[in-house]
């Protein structure tokens, strides 16, 4: 990939520096997009309860580093049973469907949240927890 | 006893001298909310100041300080050991536009004051699973004197009722009104502070506005069905004389007995759409108070009450808020009119507020209020007031500064500050515009600023 092939490269660069600069920029304005969607998200449906700082827990535990975490597992958070029995590790998917019906996913537990029927703000709202480590 | 009482001592004193209980017998001082902020709960659920009350800064509730007060104070974030005390200091700085007729207070001047409001200790927060409570002790650097303050002492369980989550509560508390979640009740509307060596909302007052705070013991029976509906009956008895002064009241003012037949209730629709919400509502509040206890003869006042407020939330970046209500009192004045102590025997009076707030990142914040009472003229009760009108009304602007009170903040849950800048502008005051006193003193005279450092922790 040296010699012969660098000047054809080179030749190419504007082109191709710009086609990958277009393909980076928007992907990273929807990344940031999802990401800063998903804060508000965060802000108006979950703050209430949750703090995403590590080790500050409100009437919910922290979200931080939720998306990999076993479920019930910040030791000195308060979980219902059903919670700690459920076995469940948050997945995305599992988040997902956590958020979308909590009383589905885990039946008698305590999280008084209705659940978030948009999917659009769902899916932003995933992307936010995943930066939280 | 509610040191935050705008020109409570005045009034008072002035009408003593002028011969006349009347006033005080009816309870008819306009009264100020008392500013309350407790950082105890914040320490309890774990929730910043900001989770509870918009603005970062007590009174006025967001729905999950709603959900709180009616879960009875008591929610947690389940770790044990959290001690429910809490404490509140209050300085101000008032200053009206012409100098008062009289010292509004015994170590007050005539203008330009500096006080040192209001210091309180509160219990509260969360005793048991199930009850939680709300106990404010005022030292009035104003009045010079402590008294028992707010009461609102909660037991909350929760069931399910046609398959949705219903509150079912009590409340023993010692002011009409003090238990209510909404921020539109005289209780807890606005302005939240007010100074003491100010003019009001103008000398009268309706009884449900603080015309039995602190005086009376409360019972009510409260449900809050699927975070919609809420319900609430309750009636009040009146404190004895000798226990006004043991908590530190005093039994100066003793508002007489209240009839067995003294009921409150209250009906609210509430929604909480997250992004923003609101409530709609009805109260009453019906009374009758025998003021001398010895002798027979007593005033009916029945209270009624419309009220309604609205919250846009969305990211808690930008939080606007509306509030309003209108209190409609029909008064049958037996005892007075007998006594030759009123005018008439049927007399109405109507309060109506109107308020907006907007605050940025729940740390700058302004508001802007109307406030108008209209009512029955009458000679002698409104004794001292333009052709005897208790109408008054202005407007008032505030603009205020909370540093902390948000999740990350310095000193987050153990100290909270909210500085504010608070002008009232009077366009009646007891009855006229201009020369409502007799001396030439016109309602804008009374225009006051009031400077306020409010810190809790
Ligand atoms: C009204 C308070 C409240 C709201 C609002 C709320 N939660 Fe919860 N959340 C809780 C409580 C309480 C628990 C513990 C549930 C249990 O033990 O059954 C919980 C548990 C969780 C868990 C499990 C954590 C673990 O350690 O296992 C996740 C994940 C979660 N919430 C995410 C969210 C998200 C995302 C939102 C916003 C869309 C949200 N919650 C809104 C109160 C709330």
């Amino acid at each position: 990939m040296k010699g012969a092939t660098m000047k054809p490269g080179i030749r190419l660069k504007p082109a191709l520096l710009f086609a990958l600069l277009a393909v980076s920029l928007s992907f990273q304005a929807r990344a940031a997009g999802n990401v800063e969607a998903g804060k508000d998200v965060f802000a108006t449906e979950c703050a209430e309860c949750h703090s995403v700082r590590e080790g500050k827990n409100k009437k919910g535990p922290s979200m931080f580093a939720v998306v990999g975490r076993k479920a019930a597992s910040i030791a000195d958070a308060t979980y219902s049973d059903p919670l700690k029995a459920s076995g469940i590790t948050w997945t995305p998917d599992r988040l997902d469907a956590y958020i979308t019906a909590p009383k589905k996913l885990v039946p008698g537990g305590k999280m008084k949240y209705d659940g978030l029927a948009s999917a659009t703000e769902r899916a932003d709202l995933l992307a936010y927890l995943a930066t939280l480590h | 006893m509610n040191p935050l009482k705008p020109g409570r001592r005045t009034r008072l004193s002035t009408l003593r001298r002028a011969g006349t209980c009347a006033l005080a017998a009816l309870g008819l001082f306009a009264a100020a909310p008392a500013a309350h902020a407790v950082p105890s709960f914040a320490r309890q659920t774990g929730a910043d100041c900001a989770s509870c009350h918009v603005g970062a800064f007590g009174p006025q509730l967001t729905p999950y300080g709603i959900k709180f007060k009616l879960g009875g104070y008591t929610e947690t974030d389940g770790k044990e050991g959290k001690v429910p005390l809490s404490a509140m200091i209050v300085g101000s700085y008032t200053q009206t536009k012409k100098n008062q007729a009289e010292r509004p207070a015994e170590n007050a001047s005539v203008n330009k004051n500096l006080a040192l409001d209001e210091v309180s200790l509160f219990l509260a927060g969360r005793l048991t699973e199930k009850i939680g409570a709300f106990i404010q002790a005022t030292y009035d650097g104003v009045g010079r004197s402590s008294a028992l303050d707010q009461v609102d002492i909660r037991a909350a369980h929760t069931l399910e009722i046609a398959g949705k989550e219903t509150i079912v509560g009590l409340s023993l508390n010692n002011n009409p009104g003090v238990q209510d979640p909404f921020s539109t009740m005289p209780v807890w509307g606005f302005p939240y502070t007010s100074s003491a060596l100010g003019f009001g909302l103008g000398g009268a007052g309706t009884m449900i506005n603080g015309g039995l705070e602190q005086r009376v013991a409360g019972l009510s029976a409260y449900t809050f069905w699927n975070n919609l509906l809420y319900a609430e009956l309750g009636t009040y008895r009146s404190l004895s004389p000798s226990m006004q002064s043991k908590l530190g009241a005093g039994r100066a003012d003793d508002p007489g007995r209240l009839g067995g037949g003294t009921n409150y209730w209250r009906l609210a629709v509430f929604q909480d759409l997250k992004k923003q919400a609101f409530n709609v509502g009805m109260f009453g509040f019906n009374t009758t108070v025998q003021p001398d206890r010895n002798a027979p003869g007593s005033n009916k006042f029945n209270d009624l009450g419309v009220d309604a407020s609205y919250q846009f939330l969305g990211t808690r970046k930008h939080v606007g808020t509306v509030n309003t209500s209108f209190i409609r009192e029909r008064q049958t004045l037996n005892q007075l009119f007998d006594a030759g102590e009123s005018a008439n025997l049927k007399g109405r009076l109507n309060e109506f507020k109107l308020n907006a707030s907007y605050h940025y990142d729940q740390t700058w914040g302004a508001t802007i209020g109307r406030f108008l009472t209209t009512g029955t003229s009458d000679a002698i009760v409104y004794d001292g007031f333009a052709k005897g009108s208790p109408n008054s009304s202005g407007y008032i602007v505030q603009g205020d500064f909370t540093p902390w009170g948000k999740d990350a903040s310095w000193g987050t849950p153990w100290a909270n500050l909210r500085l504010g800048a608070q002008y009232t502008m009077y366009t009646k005051y007891n009855g006229a515009k201009t020369d409502y006193d007799g001396n030439g003193r016109n309602a804008k005279d009374n225009n006051t600023l009031f400077l306020f450092a409010w810190t809790s922790f």
